[in-house]
């Protein structure tokens, strides 16, 4: 470090402080004021560059961290500072070499040992960051976070024996052990016994949980956690009376049935469990039995009433199905068939329930009873969800008209149910008709326009049919009314589910630069899912949130297998093709036999068509700008006239750039 | 239909839930603070195939001022789930975190005054009361119900 004389140099550990409080503009002025006198000075430069860069002054930001970096090679607050410039711009790969440059000249601060360990845990350079934290808890013993990073990073390289090892250690450090339960301490403990479980061993983890009870805030993660190993350890008694407390606690948990099921060998772990499990026919009647036991002790447990017919064959399937049946078309519960239809892999399944909703609309019919004995009157309701029941049955088995039939039937029993016309627009869809499929669920909107729910449904299927302007003024009913392009609170507010319908809508309609710009905005939120991380490795840490944590960063490590980034990268792809096979797109009929210079015209033609609308667009959106100006002016809330920000959208698509990293890649 | 404590993996699915059925979105940064900060308060409802048709995003106020108190921060259920009393489990499990884990006395939240749904699950199932009025708590000037229920005496 070049040293500054006594005055400067407590003016620039001033400026060093106003950085870290954020008082960029006082810091920026102590900076010019140290340079006045000494204006090589290498820190105050960079320091100044950083400055700037807070300012959104990138380029002499730059400029003048790297003159800094010049005037003072060897100084870890220059590289330091380079780092924290490279960092903001989410250039981890150099911010981190900065970093151990940096290093290099001061081996124990601290700060640059955080900063750098937790780009090494963004990039997932875990050896890195195992090694930086390592450094760190050798240079701070007594603090908790330096101890509970090491195990995470024994934990992510495959070790987790190892992190068990660090935590112990640690823990026979603490003197004082809080008297009443602590939450932090107790996810500490709570991530100490997960680990145990990840090495495998699960009789220490299960005599751990006795250890720590006492000091744990999670009681159920602790009962959770008992079963799982007293199942595993085979000691089926306890894991029963364990699960059967689990119950007791959530009576609607579908692992907990699952973990009591196998504590009595009634859930074959081999076996698709949605469907029989392919019980032996003793233990399906053990489970049956079970199921009723369970029914009576939690009668308001959906759960313990749906699962068995999982398990049930032939004519008990039948009983107990008529039975749930009955219940909940007299309760009226829309998603009944959905519910249903998982069953239906099993085609004797799907038979009998056939065989019941008919006799159900019949009896219905005649008796007002879902049988002929006349011994309850059902609800006039009864026979409405009945139909509405049997209309999606026969969708599922694509027998388009008696589906309408029964949906017609419905509907003139209750015009007035938006569920009716959402199933009547799903059969529509599943024919083919998205047009008419579309009417149906704006019909159903209508009824409801306070309902989010089916304006957005009713947006899909407007997509579905391809009318993109009417799907946009729908949907921007429930965005916010205040901004400029209400359609950009969707972006905003990362909804996949549009951006994916819209881009595949464009792309049917062979919008091929519209529908990249909606399928890379579905990459635009998976990388800001990544970087949402990046604050996590400090947070975490010291909030002990540790299991919590560790899913984060497994779930980050395989973000981009989720079905939405499939689907975008699917369509994303498709339109690569499509403009590879046909660079000029629609134009590529036109320009059929036309001489080279021929074409060079048309195509000048077709810019100059192309820069005439973008301008034009420009001056709508100022002009609507301005309008939105007036109007807030004038406090009105006037719902603003939507315009589109890029009238073509086809800058991606036509992007020479693009065209070139294909070809690269190897299409040609 | 299965109720059980949202994972990190719930997530992108809880947003998506919350995006189809409410004017008030977050961003998945929001998600995340709250499933890394109490891991224990949120749940999710799962249809036979494992699809998100429900949730509760929970959180702990923890205002100097105030004793620590939970927060249901959005529930929603899918329009399709309803009549299942979903949302009252979902509730009665957060809540319950909220007692045991975080030793909270009182649960607060806010309903929009036009949602008359809403105030009728929280007043008449659940036991909610309304303790005051919040004027203009919505982004589009809609004044809120502030509701509370006590955990524990």
């Amino acid at each position: 470090m070049k040293e500054l004389p006594p005055k400067e140099a407590n003016l620039f550990r001033e400026i060093l402080e106003c950085y870290q409080s954020k008082q960029y503009k006082r810091g920026f002025k102590g900076a010019e004021q140290i340079l006045r006198k000494f204006p090589d000075h290498g820190e105050t430069l960079a320091m100044k560059g950083l400055f700037y860069n807070q300012m959104d002054k990138k380029e002499e930001a730059y400029e003048l961290v790297k003159k800094g970096l010049r005037q003072d090679l060897k100084s870890h607050i220059c590289w330091h500072v380079f780092g924290l410039l490279y960092r903001s711009d989410k250039n981890y790969e150099e911010a981190s070499k900065c970093y151990i440059n940096a290093l290099k000249y001061d081996k124990e601060n601290i700060q640059i040992l955080r900063d750098l360990s937790l780009l090494q845990m963004q990039m997932r350079n875990l050896e890195g960051y195992l090694d930086t934290r390592h450094q760190l808890l050798e240079l701070r013993p007594q603090n908790r976070q330096y101890w509970v990073t090491v195990a995470i990073a024994y934990q992510l390289l495959g070790k987790p024996e190892l992190g068990v090892k660090v935590l112990a250690t640690y823990e026979e450090t603490l003197k004082d052990l809080p008297t009443t339960p602590d939450y932090e301490h107790s996810e500490m403990l709570l991530y100490h016994n997960s680990l145990l479980e990840e090495a495998g061993q699960i009789q220490e983890a299960l005599e751990h949980l006795d250890a720590i009870e006492k000091q744990v805030c999670d009681h159920k993660a602790i009962k959770e956690n008992r079963a799982r190993y007293l199942l595993a350890l085979g000691h089926m008694e306890e894991a029963q009376e364990a699960y059967r407390a689990l119950l007791a606690i959530n009576p609607d948990n579908v692992a907990y049935f699952e973990g009591l099921q196998k504590s009595m060998n009634l859930l074959n772990s081999s076996g698709d469990n949605r469907n029989n499990g392919k019980l032996t026919e003793e233990q399906q009647s053990k489970v049956l039995d079970l199921f009723m036991s369970l029914q009576k002790e939690y009668p308001r447990s959906n759960a313990a009433k749906r699962l068995p017919l999982r398990y049930a064959t032939g004519e008990e399937f039948v009983k107990i199905t008529d039975k749930y049946l009955r219940n909940m078309l007299r309760k009226g519960v829309p998603s009944l068939f959905v519910n249903i239809k998982s069953l239906y892999a099993d085609k004797e399944k799907q038979k009998a329930v056939e065989k019941l909703a008919l006799g159900y609309l019949a009896a219905l019919e005649k008796s007002k009873g879902f049988d002929h004995s006349g011994s309850i009157i059902e609800p006039p309701t009864a026979l409405l969800w009945t139909l509405y029941f049997l209309a999606q049955h026969f969708d599922y088995k694509r027998d388009t008209n008696k589906a309408l039939e029964y949906i017609e039937q419905a509907i003139q029993h209750t015009p007035t149910l938006v569920e009716l016309y959402m199933i009547k627009g799903r059969i529509l869809k599943h024919a083919g008709e998205y047009i008419k499929a579309m009417d149906a669920l704006n019909e159903a909107r209508q009824l409801d326009l306070q309902d989010r729910f089916i304006n957005t449904k009713c947006t899909k299927y407007m997509l579905r049919a391809d009318k993109m302007a009417e799907a946009e003024k729908t949907i921007v009913m429930f965005t916010r009314a205040d901004i400029v392009n209400p359609l950009n609170d969707l972006v905003e507010m990362q909804a996949q589910w549009f951006a994916l319908a819209a881009g595949e809508s464009h792309l049917r309609q062979g919008q091929i630069g519209r529908a990249l710009r909606r399928f890379h905005q579905i990459e635009k939120h998976f990388n800001d899912y990544t970087e949402d991380q990046f604050d996590f490795h400090t947070y975490c840490p010291r909030k002990m949130t540790l299991r919590a944590y560790v899913s984060l960063v497994r779930l980050e490590d395989q973000l981009r297998s989720h079905p939405y980034y499939v689907r975008a990268a699917h369509g994303a792809i498709q339109c690569y093709l499509t403009i590879f096979d046909k660079p000029d797109g629609e134009d590529d009929e036109a320009m059929k036999g036309m001489t080279e210079a021929e074409k060079k015209k048309f195509r000048n033609k077709k810019r100059k068509a192309e820069l005439k609308a973008q301008q034009e667009a420009e001056d709508r959106k100022k002009a609507n700008a301005a309008a939105l100006e007036a109007s807030k002016k004038a406090g009105s809330n006037a719902a603003v006239a939507l315009v589109e920000e890029d009238t073509e959208g086809r800058p991606l698509g036509r992007n020479p750039k693009v065209l070139e990293a294909l070809a690269r890649s190897g299409w040609q | 239909m299965n109720i059980r404590e949202a994972t990190l993996d719930d997530m992108i699915a809880m947003q998506n839930c919350n995006l189809h059925n409410l004017p008030e979105n977050y961003q998945m940064k929001y998600y995340f603070y709250h499933s890394l900060t109490w891991p224990q308060l949120s749940y999710v409802a799962e249809d036979e195939k494992g699809r998100i048709i429900g949730y509760v995003l929970a959180k702990l106020e923890e205002d100097p001022t105030a004793e620590p108190h939970g927060h249901i921060t959005s529930l929603s259920v899918m329009r399709t789930y309803r009549r299942l009393g979903v949302a009252e489990k979902l509730m009665t499990q957060s809540q319950n975190a909220m007692r045991d884990v975080f030793n909270c006395k009182y649960v607060s939240l806010h309903v929009r005054k036009s949602n008359r749904a809403a105030l009728q699950l929280y007043r008449d199932t659940l036991n909610f009361t309304v303790q005051d009025i919040e004027k203009k708590y919505y982004a589009d000037g809609e004044d809120a119900y502030a509701c509370r229920k006590v955990l524990r005496e």
